[in-house]
């Protein structure tokens, strides 16, 4: 019996697992071996050792990029986490019109890049200025500034994100079941004691998957720097996957960013692990 | 008199608060719905210019951008990528959701193909681009095939997380007593553990859907040259170097929108049916 | 394959009437979005195309030294290009090489663009040189009108007068000279800086905040008597306000007329790849392109300059330009012998950001070396082995 269960597994993980080698692992060593070259994207190249490791070291733009990168999804996980689980504890309560304000919260995920680009410039050019002014405050657009237009991305990516989020926290909500409420109610657990010590504990297998698609979603944020600032002004919102992609795709830099690629996986692997570990032992401690 | 006080200030309370966050989603889609129905003409640099009602409420730009974007073969296209991941997805990382999420506390090896599984979820796509193009292209998978595979390898990670993480509140006892009764575990699984996982292939699927229904980047590296285009690729052709026709690209994310929010609202009903609540008890 | 998709509906009736007259022949022109990234996607799968259309750019370049493109100086049509053109192109190859390896089909040009009623309503003159600009810009000023028009937030517009000046004030080959190690550019690109950086006083009060849809809007809503841009911006500007009256006029950014020249770079070229089978075929599509009922098409949608010798109608944005069309005074945009990730147009953001002239070209400078590290050495290669120039 216990043996056919690990039959079973194994049949299950073996094949899965070769496609996805396939498809990821192998390609990615491909792309390992390029961090070794000169390699434009085309055409010839020669290898170069570990000169692009050792310019990636001593490359200012690269330096910049990586801690404002860092900077963008520290601040954007804390908010679109306390945002999503706010909104998603609001959803899932005994309200009316229920299933509309669920389909309206989950349009901004929808809107395609260039029309999310194209409103939050305006909003941030135009009308944001306009009504600070009114309000007599300084009214230039935070966009232009290289010290503010990271604060324009956090909230454009905190908009487009909070959906997914919270429809991950609805679904963790779900498998609370409703008697450990009725139980809490009893010994007058409500409010934020109900959710400290009742839903939050039961839910964190969700904020921990939530955690690591956040760190994932922001530590590699592209799109919304497309449709924003393009990595301006000045180089201040330059992510780092906007440099791997901007100068290693469309740029002659394909080895070098393919370097920076590499260094940057092991670095975003190393965060992950470091927090699923520290939530599983969360987890187990309840 | 304060019992029922204290039950309406737990149901005002929430609403107040989302009717306020509605607020943030309201302003940019009534933006949204108005650009796509006015002229290039009508486009000012004006607070009163963007808010103001277009001249005159015509589809004619929604018509046009279905012209320009082919609409329907390309929506078909889409269309079929999706579904066809979605159901891919659905099965095979719910499986092997499964498979590491029971095993991963308790084996070396399943812990570690969890953890390298969902390592991957970290590759940047600039890394992969150029070396998938050319190994799909060996292997005669540059067409929306190719697409379908690499978006069930690209979006394992993401889903075997989420499985996992649901199956940590599925009793295992479930699944023992199914056992004690003679069922196989594959049997146990399709006929107990995959129903009971309906919440999450429901979020599953929305998130699986959504990535594929937006991507670019996959059908512009693999698909090129197939003559075969995605809503998204179709899309492009509102932008060109010097000059981005705002009005009919408005238009046109309008339209593809619409199937997406669709199948939401009906996976939204399957997230909420909450089943794990009554086998759970 | 071409790599322009505004041009699409041209390059469809061109596939069109071609397939209907040649029955040997069967033509396919895919325009695709962000071509250069499936341009390269093809290249790495070995799926070249036979004929690409490409800008006459640092790709280019690097293509021509990749090997990548056939030898196409046989090809007869190539007597009617206009000699300026085809110096163009070899100018761009990284090292010198045999043979010609496009075929230039149509140029842009970049300068000012200025609202011709406008100028007209105050009587205002076209300027010559840097002073009269100057003049100009403070009349316009006085007159309570703006002179220009900014939309640097998209850094890539920073380059448009920068390229536009620098034609007039440094060596067309600076980044030659550079990276043959005979100057720098704190030395050739210090007056051009400073009197750039002086434009912005007639601009916007914050130029950061807008971007060039931003800028294409307000200069056609008539905001601004003038914007530093290239042709290619007035078919975005005409859709916002089809009735303004456009013209444009070579950047005045040298001290005497003379002195000045007309930003123009090629557009659109097409090159037959290496791996081309029946090359005779190849030409026989260039010589169906280039014929010249089929040029004027090209020019009367996308508003360009051909490449070609002949009579052509050029539209009526570029009058103010014609003369120096012309008489083929025209110089090659700097900026294509940049290379991209060097980011040189947001550098020049940052620049006009923080306005230190020496900081600047010190970062420019050391970032070229950086950044063009192989191609300078293949340089001295080849000098040593041919001889310096």
């Amino acid at each position: 019996m216990k043996n056919d269960r690990q039959r079973t597994f194994l049949m299950i993980t073996i094949p899965i697992l070769a496609l996805f080698i396939c498809f990821n692992t192998i390609p990615l060593i491909r792309g390992v071996i390029y961090s070794f070259t000169n390699f434009k994207g085309f055409g010839s190249y020669s290898w170069v050792g570990i000169r692009n490791y050792i310019d990636l070291f001593s490359d200012g733009r690269v330096g910049k990029s990586y801690l404002f990168t860092f900077k963008l999804a520290i601040v954007s996980t804390i908010v679109v986490n306390v945002l999503s689980l706010v909104l998603a504890l609001a959803l899932n309560s005994k309200i009316r019109a229920k299933s509309f304000f669920r389909g309206a919260y989950f349009l901004p995920n929808i809107l395609g890049a260039l029309v999310v680009g194209y409103i939050f410039n305006y909003f941030f050019t135009y009308i944001l200025p306009a009504v600070a002014g009114m309000m007599g405050m300084n009214s230039t657009s935070i966009l232009s500034d290289p010290k503010s237009a990271w604060i324009g991305i956090v909230v454009v990516c905190a908009w487009q994100a909070i959906a997914m989020n919270t429809i991950i926290y609805i679904s963790g909500l779900q498998t609370v079941p409703e008697d450990v409420y009725e139980a809490g109610g009893l010994d007058g657990a409500t409010g934020w004691k109900q959710f400290r010590y009742l839903t939050f504990p039961l839910i964190i297998p969700f904020f921990s998957i939530n955690m690591v698609l956040c760190v994932k979603n922001f530590l590699m944020v592209f799109d919304q720097i497309m449709a924003l600032t393009k990595g301006g002004p000045a180089q201040s919102t330059e992510s780092i996957s906007y440099l791997i992609y901007n100068n290693g795709m469309s740029g002659g830099q394909f080895g070098f960013q393919s370097a920076n690629a590499v260094v940057f996986f092991i670095l975003i692997v190393c965060v992950s692990v470091a927090q699923m570990k520290f939530s599983s032992s969360k987890e187990e401690q309840l | 008199m304060t019992e029922n006080k204290k039950f309406k200030a737990s149901v005002y309370g929430p609403m107040v608060f989302l009717i306020l966050g509605l607020s943030t989603i309201i302003f940019p889609l009534y933006m949204t719905v108005m650009i796509a129905f006015k002229q290039p003409s009508e486009m000012t640099n004006s607070i009163s210019g963007i808010l103001s009602l277009p001249k005159t409420w015509s589809l004619q730009n929604f018509r046009e951008a279905m012209i320009v974007t082919d609409f329907w073969r390309s929506l078909g296209n889409s269309l079929l990528i999706t579904a066809v991941t979605v159901a891919l997805s659905l099965a095979l990382h719910s499986l092997m959701g499964y498979a590491l999420g029971r095993n991963k506390a308790h084996s070396k090896f399943y812990s570690f193909v969890y953890l390298f599984i969902v390592s991957g979820m970290f590759v940047p796509f600039a890394i992969l681009m150029m070396p998938l193009a050319k190994q799909t292209a060996e292997l005669h998978l540059a067409n929306w095939a190719g697409v379908i595979l690499l978006y069930v390898v690209f979006y394992m990670p993401m889903n075997i997380l989420l499985y996992s993480g649901y199956l940590v509140n599925i009793p295992i006892a479930l699944e023992e007593a199914a056992r004690v009764d003679g069922a196989s575990t594959w049997t146990t699984y399709w006929k107990i553990i995959f129903p009971i996982m309906k919440p999450m292939h429901a979020t599953v699927a929305v998130l699986t859907a959504l990535a594929v229904w937006n991507d670019v980047m996959t059908p512009l590296v693999i698909m090129a040259g197939s003559g075969k285009n995605t809503l998204p690729l179709a899309q492009l052709n509102f932008q060109s170097q010097f000059g981005t026709n705002y009005n009919l690209a408005f238009a046109s994310y309008l339209l593809s929108l619409i199937p997406i929010l669709i199948f939401y609202v009906i996976c939204q009903k399957q997230i909420l049916n909450g089943v794990v609540n009554g086998a759970v008890k | 394959m071409q790599y322009k998709p505004e041009a699409a509906n041209y390059f469809q009736l061109v596939e069109d009437e071609f397939n209907a007259t040649h029955d040997d022949i069967h033509l396919t022109i895919s325009s695709p979005n962000d071509a250069m990234t499936i341009l390269r996607t093809r290249f790495i799968r070995e799926d070249y195309p036979d004929i690409i259309g490409i800008g006459g750019d640092i790709n280019y370049s690097y293509f021509v030294d990749a090997d990548i493109l056939a030898d196409v100086s046989d090809y007869p049509g190539m007597q009617n290009i206009k000699p300026a053109y085809i110096a163009i192109d070899e100018a761009l190859e990284l090292v010198p090489k045999e043979g010609t390896y496009a075929v230039p089909y149509v140029a842009n040009a970049a300068g000012v663009l200025y609202n011709r009623d406008m100028f007209e309503e105050h009587g205002w003159k076209i300027p010559e040189n840097w002073e009269e600009l100057n003049t100009l810009c403070n009349t316009i000023q006085s007159e309570g009108v703006l002179p220009f028009y900014f939309g640097f937030k998209d850094t890539w517009t920073c380059l448009a007068p920068w390229n536009a000046m620098a034609v007039d004030l440094t060596p067309a080959d600076t980044t030659k000279q550079v990276n043959r190690g005979q100057t720098t550019f704190t030395a050739e690109y210090r007056e051009l800086s400073e009197r750039y950086l002086s434009l912005l006083q007639y601009g916007p009060n914050d130029p950061f905040a807008y971007n060039y849809n931003d800028a294409c809007t307000a200069f056609a809503r008539g905001e601004s008597a003038m914007y530093p841009i290239g042709s290619y911006a007035v078919p975005q500007i005409l859709s916002v306000n089809p009735d303004l009256n456009v013209d444009s006029f070579v950047m005045p950014a040298s001290d005497d007329k003379s002195g000045n020249t007309l930003n123009s770079g090629i557009d659109l070229q097409f090159c037959v790849t290496a791996s081309c089978e029946n090359k005779e075929a190849a030409y026989e599509v260039l010589d169906f392109l280039l014929a010249d009922e089929n040029l004027q098409k090209y020019i009367d949608a996308q508003n360009a300059v051909p490449c070609k010798e002949g009579d052509f109608v050029l539209a009526p944005m570029l009058d103010g330009m014609a003369e120096y069309i012309a008489a083929g005074n025209m110089t090659d945009y700097q900026d294509h012998y940049y290379p991209a990730e060097m980011a040189v147009d947001a550098q020049l953001q940052t620049f006009l950001l923080n306005q230190d002239v020496d900081a600047f070209l010190a970062k420019f400078d050391t970032d070229w070396q950086r950044y063009n590290r192989d191609i300078i050495r293949m340089v001295q290669d080849y000098e040593k082995e041919h001889g310096a120039q």
